[in-house]
């Protein structure tokens, strides 16, 4: 109560006359700070965000004493930014206060409009009294040109009004972006997110490793979830990708416009490229499954505000290298050193799933990954070259010290030779990497978002039209002067003006009308 | 023949002729570059007006490369930089038509519509590949077809203002001195022109917005991210900030001219940042950048 009356007893009226809050009512004060936050922005693009400094400087990375001093990697979370950011806050909270209480006051008296200048005058039928000739004016702009009548006032002013009012949807649209705002906090403020790895068949507890940074600065600790997630299968979709054979060079490429050769498609055996990769999950509290959904890359679970997305995956090999029992475990993409081999082995992706071919069918694709030898110098000089074999394509890259060799095609009931050493599949094991996010803020930018760009596609794509105008005796004759204000782009002047003269044409008969003045 | 191969003979074939129409557009582009130059220094409307026509005759065989391309890929032809570039020249070149079709003898803002179109041309044809290819699992979404139809459909918008601003700036005084320039502007109709650019870039303006907002709904359902300050996004933001500003100065009575004619400048500029400059101003400064965007 006391707080009740310590808020009503604040000078209300002196604070917003005061010269700060005049200044933050302002839409110059916005534009500055808008340019203000171009100026950050442009530095965010020209610096790496979110980068290591270590990686920074081993990169190349110059003006380093400037970076450490103003935090340019990370200059979106410095306190100048988020108070500039929140100055622009204010400084909307202001203006759309402002602007409301203006609407409120101007929707009872439209004062600005009591002293018009016209921009046309159209004389009416002479032989009319000047209040019929009122009457049917008014019937015209309502009936005919279906206005609606705002204000009128003694001195014979009328102000009518059609369209949905651009000042209301400006001002919701600002009000929307408010909300924007407050919707960024949120994130700002509750988001956490994190990553899992589960194989098939796995289930996993939902334990983020990191807490929320309103989470973080009460020094609490993660929250945990009261529901596991069960991974119930993993799918990988490939797609047949034709390659075309299409010159590089632009003169070639001149040349072939001109007719000089014909583009080809060529497919390749081993032409894979992805399609989908998808999970079967599971949520499960106790015992039950309480929803089970098949996400997809753009296509996430959500549950209990937690969204579950298809972030990447995980392979898993078990290399048999001749009959020998011990098998070596190792991760596709990665090098494996192997005993007896000279230079290290990586394994590609295992290509395992559905194909979509290009004449349409489906086939199951016969597991198997591709074998490269990679040999790093160790002398300044590159490894020379040992006979190699089996050589399916033989084709070698040359890296800056380091020699990589494609060994072939490996399948999962088949075997490559180096250094006469076979290697073969044991085992995989394909693992989908789900990304989760919890993050309240997107359903409030969802929502205000779409008022956004409502309430701005009426404003700039609708059409509102305001009229102001008097009728007046002059030579003793009545006038129609009127002053038309419009806003959105298919209001269209010249239209309406054209049909207003053509109505007071049939009204006033006899008369043969003037060209507007 | 399998029928693999008819398949892929018949893709290149397609392929062939849609890059060779392609080709031809970007040449008459070309030719109504040089006719609006022509207009330029000869003063004439002959050309400006033989310019306007036959932009009109690319624009239209444009609306059948377009027309190709979907069949093509069966696909919202716009999802790779090649194809969005095609997009840009025409959508540019349209809302040129559209608006310079109530001017009589005005064609000064063909000239920077139809060099970025002739511009965006060649680079999509001379620097990407015109294969029609699958799209990859993040690229398949409804978000992401909007999202560049958009943003590219409201940079073509910004051109058009951007060009209209530039005329009117280099021409303002003249006309104003009442000099006879014969480029079909005068005391009469100069700033019926100049708000032109003003209504285009209220146009652009939710379109961008949309933009903007699909993008970051794109991000949400395919990385749970709606926003990672990566370059490109930023550029775009700083577009869209920009060109807000130029909105609002357009309020203010003091910045109403000149300043908010310059915001409307640098907003194209912003634009072609967002649109292929991102990592100039970086690599400009020796600054290297560690995480790029594909584009
Ligand atoms: C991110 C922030 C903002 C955005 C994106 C934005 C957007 C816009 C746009 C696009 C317009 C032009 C539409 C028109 O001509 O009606 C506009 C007009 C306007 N804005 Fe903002 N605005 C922002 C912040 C602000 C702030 C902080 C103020 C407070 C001073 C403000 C006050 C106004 C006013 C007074 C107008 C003129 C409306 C009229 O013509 O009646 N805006 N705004």
């Amino acid at each position: 109560m006391t707080i009740l009356q310590n808020i009503q007893n604040i000078n209300w009226q002196g604070i917003r006359e005061s010269k700060l809050y005049r200044r933050f009512a302002s839409l110059k004060t916005s534009c500055i700070l808008l340019c203000i936050l171009v100026g950050f922005y442009t530095i965010g693009t020209i610096f790496p965000q979110d980068a290591q400094l270590d990686d920074y400087i081993k990169s190349g990375g110059r003006f380093i004493s400037f970076v450490i001093f103003f935090d340019l990697l990370n200059i979106f979370n410095t306190p100048v930014f988020l108070i500039i950011a929140i100055l622009l806050f204010i400084n909307l909270v202001i203006c759309t206060f402002e602007r409301f209480l203006m609407l409120r006051s101007q929707n009872k008296t439209a004062a600005e409009d009591w002293q018009f200048t016209p921009a046309y005058t159209f004389p009416l039928d002479i032989n009319q009294e000047l209040e019929s000739a009122e009457e049917s004016v008014r019937e015209i702009f309502k009936k005919e040109l279906r206005f609606k009548e705002k204000a009128s006032q003694t001195y014979g002013i009328y102000i009518m009004e059609k369209g949905w009012s651009y000042r209301w949807l400006t001002w919701a649209y600002h009000i929307a972006i408010l909300f924007c705002f407050l919707g960024f906090l949120m994130t700002y403020l509750f988001s956490f997110e994190d990553e899992i790895t589960l194989y098939p068949g796995e289930v996993a507890v939902i334990k983020p490793a990191a807490a929320s940074r309103w989470n973080k600065s009460w020094g609490n600790s993660p929250q945990i979830f009261d529901f596991k997630l069960e991974l119930a299968e993993f799918i990988t979709e490939y797609n047949q990708l034709p390659k075309l054979e299409y010159p590089a060079d632009k003169l070639s490429r001149l040349a072939f416009a001109l007719g000089w050769k014909d583009p080809q498609y060529t497919l390749k055996e081993e032409s894979y490229f992805p399609k989908d990769w998808k999970s079967r999950l599971k949520a499960i509290k106790g015992n039950m499954a309480v929803l089970e959904k098949t996400i997809e890359v753009n296509d996430p679970l959500s549950y209990q505000g937690i969204t579950f997305y298809q972030a990447a995956y995980k392979q898993m090999l078990k290399i048999q290298v001749d009959d020998n029992p011990i098998s070596f475990e190792t991760e596709t993409g990665k090098e494996i050193i192997i005993p007896g081999i000279d230079g290290m082995l990586k394994f590609g992706t295992i290509r395992i799933g559905t194909l979509f071919k290009k004449d349409g069918g489906m086939e199951k694709i016969r597991p198997f990954t591709e074998v490269t030898l990679v040999k790093k110098e160790s002398s300044g000089k590159l490894a020379p070259d040992p006979p190699l074999y089996p050589l399916q394509g033989g084709d070698k890259g040359v890296g800056r010290g380091t020699e990589t060799e494609n060994i072939g095609k490996l399948e999962q009931d088949g075997a490559v030779y180096i250094d006469n050493k076979r290697i073969s599949i044991k085992e995989f094991k394909e693992a989908s990497i789900l990304s989760y996010r919890y993050d309240p803020g997107v359903p409030l930018l969802w929502w205000s978002g779409i008022v956004v760009l409502l309430a701005m596609s009426f404003r700039v794509f609708g059409a509102w039209y305001r009229i102001t105008y008097r009728i007046e005796e002059k030579d003793g004759a009545s006038h129609l002067l009127i002053k038309v204000n419009t806003k959105g782009l298919i209001a269209d002047e010249e239209r309406l003006i054209k049909r207003l003269k053509h109505l007071l044409e049939k009204m006033t008969e006899p008369i043969d009308l003037d060209t507007p003045v | 023949m399998s029928n693999l191969e008819t398949i892929l003979s018949r893709d290149a074939y397609i392929l062939s002729i849609e890059v060779r129409l392609f080709w031809f557009i970007a040449l008459i582009y070309g030719i109504c570059f040089i006719l609006y130059i022509i207009h330029l220094t000869t003063k004439k409307t002959g050309p400006g007006r033989l310019a306007t026509n036959m932009l009109w005759v690319a624009v239209i065989t444009h609306v059948g490369l377009i027309l190709l391309r979907t069949f093509e890929g069966q696909r919202a032809p716009f999802q790779t930089l090649y194809e969005s570039l095609s997009w840009f020249a025409w959508s540019a070149s349209i809302t040129y038509l559209y608006v310079e079709r109530k001017w009589k003898d005005i064609f000064l803002p063909g000239i920077l519509v139809t060099s970025l179109a002739v511009g965006a041309s060649l680079y999509a044809l001379l620097a990407r590949s015109p294969a029609v290819e699958p799209l990859s699992p993040p690229l398949q979404s409804y978000w992401f077809e909007w999202h560049v139809i958009l943003a590219f459909l409201s940079y073509a918008v910004f051109v058009v203002s951007c060009s209209i601003e530039i005329v009117y700036l280099v021409i303002r005084s003249s006309v104003k001195k009442d000099l006879r320039l014969e480029y079909g502007l005068n005391k009469g109709n100069l700033e019926t022109f100049h708000r032109t650019s003003f209504r285009l870039a209220l146009f652009g303006f939710p379109l961008l917005t949309f933009g903007i907002f699909s993008g970051a709904a794109w991000a949400n359902e395919a990385w749970g991210r709606y926003w990672g300050w990566d370059p490109k996004e930023t550029w775009s933001l700083i577009t869209w900030t920009v060109f807000a500003i130029y909105l609002h100065s357009m309020s203010i009575q003091k910045w109403k001219e000149l300043p908010a004619s310059l915001f409307n400048i640098l907003g194209f500029i912003c634009m072609l940042m967002t649109f292929i400059g991102v990592n100039w101003l970086a690599r400009l400064l020796g600054i290297p950048s560690l995480h790029l965007y594909a584009m």
